[in-house]
């Protein structure tokens, strides 16, 4: 069973970097804002979303299981 | 009203102050036309940030498609030079739009990501005791000459993977490429030397990299090359950016941020009861109270509105930092240097796609200057009064910043 995330993008830090969205593309979309929404959780594999999340140039992208609550990134 | 605003951006008080001048064009005519230079300044923080993220409207391929001359002027005999410098920056990765900018910037990102710029933290802690060190037997130094300018070369020559007894090279070729956000007439030659003499001295590094890889960025770019992404010409003209781009960008967070510490006697006591914790907050305060960058240039792809005034497609435009990092309407007191000031969502590393590549490593370069001088010179004064900048739009630049601490 693939883990059930929460993915939650601090829009008080996130500048619109997009490199989020081109490493995770289904998960990362930009909103009218520019800024990253995590739109489908559940639309990548783990390791993509990890990796985008370490790839977020300001550490905006915080990933935990939702389940367990435990803390996957940072 | 803004009939009161001259044009001239290089005039000695724009240049000394340009707070002052900018904090006026965004009062009273926030996006303006300068006649005299033919660009639109932007000056609101929410224009920046806008503009910024709309990069399809906002094309970065300047030196490519601009035909203007360079600006302020250069000699008439360098011109041949100046087409050579349009040529070798045109290769750079920051110039280009998407689709290309974002696969070349993925053959790069991954080197510089906050963790991975982490674990350079004690190198940087190494390379500025060893500065300080040399600098405190003279028992006062030139926080220019002696700290910021060696501190970044020495940890960008690390990350090329440069052997030991090549860095004084690198580190002249480095000093010659800052000619390029300088106002001299005859600033070409120094710079296309700096230019040609780096071309020269990577090649042969990526010819090696490509048989035997390291960890170091070199290898890095060379595996951009032999997956058809780069050029050489491109692989040799992004290392060279990478060295340019650390360099003058740092040197100024240093001198730019030491100095608003020595002139806020508060600010600077109040740090130095606590440097490791308030390090993070006092960085991001000195990158937006005096941002190592004062504009970076765009042109437009097609007509667009801003605040009323239409900019037509191939329009030249230039986002001023200085100005939106003074924006009332975001930052409370904007004037005032508050190194507790949180949160602090400064645009000094830009926004968008083009967001600093190296940002995260100019933030541990600053934490650990202001960190290191608050601790080993908390005596630390300022030696005169007064300061004199290089006659730049893009890059705020002192010349010297000669401090003692006796």
């Amino acid at each position: 069973m693939p883990r059930n995330l929460r993915i939650r993008v601090d829009h008080d830090v996130c500048v619109g970097n997009a490199m989020c969205e081109a490493i995770a593309p289904k998960v990362f979309q930009l909103n009218d804002n520019r800024q990253s929404e995590a739109v489908d959780p559940g639309a990548e594999t783990l390791e993509k979303i990890l990796e985008a999340a370490e790839n977020c140039p300001v550490s905006a992208i915080f990933v935990e299981d939702a389940d367990t609550g435990e803390q996957l990134f940072p | 009203m803004s009939a009161e605003l001259q044009d001239n951006l290089f005039a000695p008080e724009v240049i000394a102050n340009p707070y002052d001048y900018y904090g006026r064009v965004r009062e009273q005519d926030p996006v303006r036309w300068n006649k005299a230079y033919e660009l639109w300044l932007i000056t609101r923080y929410e224009d920046l940030v806008w503009l910024t993220r709309h990069h399809e409207l906002f094309s970065s391929a300047v030196f490519r498609n601009d035909p203007r001359p360079a600006y302020p002027p250069i000699d008439e005999s360098d011109l041949g030079l100046y087409e050579y410098v349009r040529n070798y920056q045109a290769d750079q990765f920051i110039q280009h739009d998407r689709p290309e900018h974002l696969e070349m910037r993925r053959v790069m990102h991954s080197y510089f990501t906050p963790k991975s710029m982490e674990a350079w933290r004690p190198f940087v802690q190494k390379a500025i005791k060893e500065l300080l060190d040399e600098a405190e037997e003279k028992g006062g130094m030139d926080v220019m000459r002696d700290l910021a300018t060696p501190l970044p070369v020495l940890v960008i020559a690390q990350m090329m993977g440069v052997h030991e007894d090549e860095r004084r090279y690198v580190r002249q070729l480095a000093e010659k490429l800052l000619y390029i956000g300088r106002g001299e007439y005859d600033r070409m030659k120094p710079l296309t030397e700096g230019m040609r003499g780096m071309i020269e001295y990577v090649s042969p590094l990526v010819d090696e990299r490509l048989v035997k890889p390291g960890d170091d960025f070199i290898s890095v770019l060379a595996d951009g090359e032999r997956r058809g992404i780069f050029s050489r010409h491109q692989v040799l003209v992004n290392t060279s950016l990478l060295l340019l781009a650390g360099h003058e960008t740092t040197i100024n967070l240093i001198c730019n941020g030491t100095l608003a510490f020595l002139r806020h006697p508060g600010q600077w006591e109040l740090f130095k009861t606590d440097p490791d914790g308030l390090a993070k907050t006092a960085t991001e305060e000195c990158l937006r109270y005096d941002s190592p960058v004062i504009s970076i240039q765009r042109l437009a792809t097609q007509d667009v509105e801003m605040r009323g005034k239409t900019l037509r497609a191939k329009d030249r435009i230039r986002w001023f930092i200085s100005a939106a990092n003074r924006d009332p309407e975001k930052f409370a007191e904007p004037d005032k240097f508050d190194i507790t000031r949180w949160p602090n969502p400064h645009v000094a590393f830009g926004n968008g796609v083009h967001h600093c590549l190296g940002a995260t490593l100019a933030r541990v370069e600053g934490q650990e200057v202001f960190k290191a001088l608050a601790e080993r010179f908390p005596r630390l004064q300022l030696e005169s009064e007064e300061f004199e900048y290089q006659p730049s739009i893009t890059f705020r630049s002192l010349k010297a910043l000669p401090v003692t601490w006796q």
